[in-house]
């Protein structure tokens, strides 16, 4: 094996502990780091305005809750079909608190962080105990679980009075050390945040991947007796990734509930969940690449899907809207065809193409 | 009393209705135990036929809830020709998230119909008049919906127990690879399974839609209250379904009747089953009637 890693041609592992580094070699080492540099510092470079923030917040949170989707779907292996309702527990967590103290209690506003952490365990907690008939059942019924769980959370929004009845709730401007977030800079102040708590929960995942736990999530996901055989707990590794995906979710809604300043039902809705699921499918489930590639191609499908709407829409008669049967048509299909022809997902196609530069010019 | 005995009818009449939904999604997983996440989508699909078909082409309303059947059942068929087919063997999890992207798409197509975003109601064609007896009321409408209900039930459960269809089903639900051994075509019975499922659901359709009116969030609420029956009938019994379907039907409409109004409550009834979906998942995996040999971790 070559001492000098710069110039291996390939990936030579003589130990275990070589093979699950986090980041396999220098260079990718330094393309991530070269990478994360340009995404702190673009928004300073380029002009940029509210509304394609926005955008760009939505993906990153988007990203953040598919990550744990990811962990649950991906690779353990439980569909799960409310992981919408999950988002909405965060989210309401920090709403409910704004509807105890008033919107701008200082809890909500100086003591943010706090929030956000809070309502990603408020979320563990939801995620753990749905995650409960793991202990005796697989998949199939699991599926049943959280799409049961996503009903009795809509029903809980709509009809209790606490809640607004599924209305906005709203959310106070947070501070910041230099005094409050003002309207200019709120979405530019939420992307370095929201990074910032991404990027540490992808070191975190990468992390969990390499330990223990993560390799009981693979073991049980393809072979759940065999796990058992090997000493591992097939039922608690489940009830624990029900629980990671629920905390991941948890902080998506909190960030959601910050950066839109209120909270509403309509966004954690079963289309919702289906689009999450979307998302993890179209990423590829169980890479965790994917967790990025999948939010970031559906929400620009969307985007494009609500042009289209637009446009057909001025020839269509008033009383339709085309962009509410677009959506659930186009990412219907879109998790159709993934799965029927690469249900690797976009994944898939990065690995290719990264295997294709790495040997260069020979071809495998 | 009377408003007892009045709940306990209403109940049985939606009880019914969910024993005939619930029948096609267990013709579905006993055969191919593929959970189709998309049947509330296919009762509309055949509620909406019907009603198209009556109203805006004029066909006699007897007849049209007989063509919605038969064209959701060749729907349902190409839907499995075309989707599923090619997942056979593939794992479980990547067949059920197809159901969802189905449930999806047909959401979609829905809503570009003008029933997405519209109520309509089928024309009236029995009497206005309920039918009373000591204080205790049932509309035509519901009372013909209950014996058509339980007269396809009947005829579903022949098909099982004596067709040769029904018998090679049950075959293949019991042992694939014994049942291939013995000259069954596999995947001729998936696709006979998903267009009887279809039939079933677009009868379900009909009656929902002649009862309750036309309303896409209706009938897609009663495709998903689907999923308790089931669970609580045990995933692969038709008895199951049945004694279920009745079973959640009166717990509904005792929850909207005792609860509602009081101590702040509101819509008891749309809830209640997922709870008692989850408690069953904790406590009774299997149901009441479902085999005992269910995938345990």
């Amino acid at each position: 094996m070559s001492a000098n890693r710069w110039l291996a041609t390939g990936n030579y592992f003589t130990t275990y502990k070589e093979e699950q580094r986090i980041f396999l070699t220098h260079t990718d080492r330094l393309i991530f780091s070269f990478f994360l540099v340009c995404v702190f510092v673009w928004p300073l470079v380029f002009e940029t305005n509210n509304k394609s923030m926005l955008v760009v917040d939505n993906i990153l949170i988007a990203m953040i809750a598919v990550l744990g989707l990811n962990l649950v779907t991906g690779f353990a292996g439980l569909i799960s079909i409310g992981h919408a309702a999950f988002v909405g527990v965060g989210a309401y967590t920090v709403a409910s608190v704004s509807r105890v103290m008033g919107d701008d209690y200082i809890l909500l506003t100086h003591a943010w962080p706090a929030m956000i952490l809070a309502s990603g365990l408020v979320g563990a907690v939801f995620g753990a105990m749905v995650g409960l008939p793991a202990f005796r059942l697989k998949h199939l019924y699991l599926a049943i679980a959280t799409l049961s769980f996503q009903m009795i959370f809509q029903w809980t929004i709509n009809f209790m009075e606490f809640f607004n009845q599924g209305q906005t709730i709203f959310v106070g401007r947070i501070f910041w050390l230099n005094g409050e977030v003002g309207r200019n800079e709120h979405y530019i102040f939420w992307y370095y945040v929201i990074l910032i708590i991404l990027v540490l929960l992808g070191f975190m995942v990468r992390n969990l991947l390499r330990t223990r736990f993560g390799r009981c999530l693979i073991a049980v996901r393809d072979n759940d007796r065999a796990a058992d055989a090997m000493g591992m707990h097939p039922g608690l590794t489940k009830v624990y990734a029900f629980g990671l995906a629920g905390f991941f979710a948890g902080i998506a809604g909190a960030l959601h509930a910050y950066l839109y300043r209120g909270v509403g039902i309509e966004s954690f809705t079963l289309h919702e969940s289906i689009t999450y699921l979307a998302m993890a499918i179209v990423g590829g489930l169980g890479t965790l690449n994917g967790s990025f590639w999948g939010p970031a191609a559906i929400k620009m499908l969307e985007l494009q899907v609500e042009k289209i709407a637009e446009h057909a829409g001025d020839m269509m008669p008033a009383s339709m809207n085309l962009a509410t049967a677009l959506r659930p048509l186009t990412f219907g299909l879109v998790i159709v065809l993934f799965l029927m022809f690469e249900p690797r997902g976009i994944a898939n196609w990065w690995r290719i193409i990264r295997s294709y530069f790495k040997l260069w010019p020979f071809r495998y | 009393m009377t408003y007892f005995f009045q709940l306990v009818l209403s109940g049985v009449v939606v009880g019914s209705i969910y024993a005939l939904s619930a029948l096609g999604f267990v013709l579905i997983y006993k055969s191919s135990r593929v959970l189709n996440i998309a049947h509330g989508q296919l009762i509309a699909t055949g509620a909406f036929i019907a009603y198209a078909l009556t109203v805006w082409v004029g066909i006699p309303i007897y007849l049209s809830f007989f063509i919605s059947m038969v064209l959701t059942f060749f729907l349902t068929m190409s839907v499995e020709r075309i989707f599923l087919r090619r997942l056979i063997g593939e794992p479980i999890i990547s067949v059920i998230m197809v159901t969802i992207g189905l449930m999806s798409i047909l959401d979609g197509l829905i809503y570009l119909t003008p029933f997405g975003s519209e109520n309509f109601s089928f024309p009236r064609f029995l009497p206005k008049e309920p039918i009373s007896m000591a204080g205790v009321s049932i509309s035509w409408t519901q009372l013909v919906g209950v014996i058509i209900t339980f007269a396809m039930i009947g005829a579903f459960s022949w098909f099982f127990k004596k067709s040769t269809v029904g018998i090679s089903m049950r075959a293949v639900s019991d042992d694939q690879l014994a049942s291939m051994s013995i000259g069954i075509s596999v995947p001729r019975v998936f696709g006979l399974a998903w267009a009887t499922a279809g039939l079933s659901a677009a009868a379900a359709g009909g009656i929902i839609g002649n009862i309750t009116g036309l309303n896409f969030d209706t009938l897609h609420a009663f495709g998903i209250t689907v999923f308790p029956v089931v669970i609580l009938g045990g995933l692969d019994s038709i008895l199951g379904a049945v004694v279920a379907g009745i079973i959640m039907g009166l717990i509904q409409q005792f929850a909207s009747g005792y609860l509602d109004g009081n101590w702040g409550l509101n819509g008891t009834g749309t809830v209640l089953p997922y709870i008692i979906l989850l408690i069953i998942l904790l406590f009774k995996p299997h149901g009441l009637f479902g085999i005992h040999e269910i995938e345990r971790v």
